[in-house]
């Protein structure tokens, strides 16, 4: 990776450790500065309200000139979230600025939780439920914040209509 | 605030920011950042919609956007039409100057003046309060250096960022000079005392012997005297425009790397990025009272492409293409259970702190929060 990169992500840590925004926090592996993770609480006063949800963000060179790749690690149930933890949201992809720093592209993801876009859903299912069935996809909402409070390597038993849990990444748990 | 962190110790020297008392300090502060690299202007350059950036920021942004916009307000723009903002490169200076003093006038406490404060028994925040500091400079930030200013201002100020060094060792405390310790940028190993040095001269390749600040120095006075006028062809101090990289032969990327004596091993893919950074150097360079030598514009891309060499070298590149699989990804989060614990645990404390904060409203407001 390029100084120029890597110069900015110390100080993009830096902004993030001194003045963090609300509700979350990141940190990049102290081995390599490529590699993210991030922690972001649930917005309050939606149903995300209490979550604590896994991200990992990765740099490519070309930073700030190009996005990073953001993936939750939590399981997730949100019409622009899919099954893989993978995102779709526009400033990761062609609204991307390189003014953007790690603390507004958390700061925009924790704000998507309660702002989904269901024009261009990622996962069908929860933008279905939030366009017909709102408290059914609140209910839903809420397992997965019950499920952040545990250790997202332990498999988490969904309705099966979840979708497509091949592709999620349960995987034994390790004691810690 | 995980002051702890390896890679927050390389950024320790940065100045203080205004206190809270001085918001207008504080925007007068800010609006001297780039809003790409989020540091002071260098070069600083306007593109059509008047928005202003460094002139290496926008060019590098350019280059790698396929729709070219500003980064600002997503104007359509061309690199043809940067202008040099000379003005901001006046008040960018003018701001540097000003900024240590303002900062000793803006301390809420009689602070200690110019000396330095007495050692903090815990040396861990990165923004203690101590008005010496000097604000870090880029690599790029050779001005310092340049022959053709050698007003009594600008030696004084070679001295000055050479004693901060010195203040630097002493202050830290737990780790010893002689101790040997990674550059987090560039992944050198050096004398832990002479990474902050280091980092602000941009990462330079370390030899073995001590790189005395004379060397640069040394360097200067060998371009302008034109000394080593024999080594040094006569490149004509021009616009280099983009070849079309679809078209370009090796050969002809060759030629353009020749022309600058630069190195013309490797592949195409590798001689094409070599003439992309190159071209932004080199023009960005253009755009500043204070442009560097050519060899120490050499030494930047040297340095740049040292870097990634070692991030292969150590399987950092195959960690991130690692996490693009699924086993790879799993066993990464198998590996962080701690570290996103400690994440979660972080922003709760913060969150008690800040409710806490917020009841003792006014006693808070003129201490600076970590």
């Amino acid at each position: 990776m390029s100084t120029t990169a890597k110069r900015r992500l110390i100080r993009d840590f830096k902004r993030l450790a001194s003045d963090p925004p609300v509700g979350i926090s990141g940190s990049p592996n102290p081995d390599n500065i490529m590699i993210w993770n991030a922690v972001i609480f649930g917005p309050p006063d939606t149903p995300f309200e209490d979550g604590s949800f896994r991200l990992t963000l990765t740099f490519s060179d070309s930073y700030p000139n190009k996005p990073p790749t953001v993936r939750f690690v939590s399981k997730m149930f949100h019409p622009n979230i899919y099954s893989n933890g993978e995102l779709c949201l526009d400033i990761l992809q062609n609204r991307w600025s390189p003014t953007y720093d790690v603390a507004a592209v958390l700061t925009s993801v924790q704000s998507l939780l309660n702002d989904p876009n269901p024009q261009s859903p990622a996962n069908v299912e929860a933008a279905q439920l939030y366009k017909d069935n709102i408290k059914e996809y609140e209910r839903r909402v809420k397992t997965t914040v019950e499920a952040s409070w545990m250790d997202p390597n332990e498999t988490i038993e969904e309705a099966p209509a979840a979708g497509s849990s091949a592709t999620a990444q349960p995987a034994p748990v390790q004691a810690a | 605030m995980n002051t702890n962190h390896p890679l927050l110790a390389s950024l320790a020297d940065e100045p203080p920011p205004f206190p809270d008392s001085h918001p207008q300090l504080q925007r007068l502060d800010r609006s001297v950042l780039c809003t790409i690299c989020k540091e002071i202007f260098r070069a600083p350059v306007t593109v059509t919609c008047g928005h202003t950036f460094c002139s290496e920021c926008i060019r590098s942004s350019l280059s790698v956007m396929t729709d070219k916009k500003c980064p600002l307000c997503h104007a359509t723009i061309t690199e043809g039409s940067i202008r040099r903002n000379r003005a901001m490169e006046e008040v960018t200076e003018a701001w540097e100057t000003a900024r240590d003093s303002l900062i000793t006038l803006s301390q809420p406490v009689a602070g200690p003046s110019r000396r330095r404060p007495p050692p903090e028994p815990n040396s861990k925040s990165s923004s203690s309060t101590s008005a010496n500091l000097k604000r870090p400079r880029r690599s790029d930030e050779s001005r310092s250096q340049s022959p053709n200013k050698i007003s009594k201002k600008s030696t004084d100020h070679v001295d000055h960022v050479v004693s901060s060094d010195s203040e630097e060792e002493e202050q830290v405390q737990e780790i010893s000079e002689n101790d040997e310790g990674e550059c987090p940028l560039c992944s050198a190993r050096m004398a832990i005392a002479s990474i902050p040095m280091h980092i602000e001269r941009g990462c330079p390749p370390v030899s073995k012997k001590k790189s005395a600040p004379g060397n640069q120095k040394a360097d200067w006075r060998k371009v302008f005297s034109m000394a080593g006028s024999t080594k040094e062809k006569n490149v004509s101090m021009k616009r280099i425009t983009s070849p079309n990289y679809h078209l370009a032969t090796p050969t002809d990327l060759r030629n353009i790397l020749n022309e600058y004596s630069l190195p013309t091993v490797g592949d195409k893919p590798a001689l094409e990025a070599r003439v992309r950074q190159w071209i932004i150097l080199f023009n960005s360079n253009l755009d500043t009272e204070h442009p560097k030598s050519l060899s120490a514009l050499r030494a930047k891309l040297n340095a740049e492409e040292i870097s990634k060499k070692r991030d292969k070298e150590r399987g950092r590149d195959e960690a991130v293409e690692n996490l693009k699989t699924t086993e790879g990804f799993a066993e990464h989060v198998r590996n962080s259970g701690a570290e996103f614990e400690r994440l979660r645990k972080e922003i709760m404390e913060r969150d008690a702190k800040r409710a806490k904060a917020a009841k003792g409203l006014e006693a808070s407001s003129a201490i600076e929060v970590d």
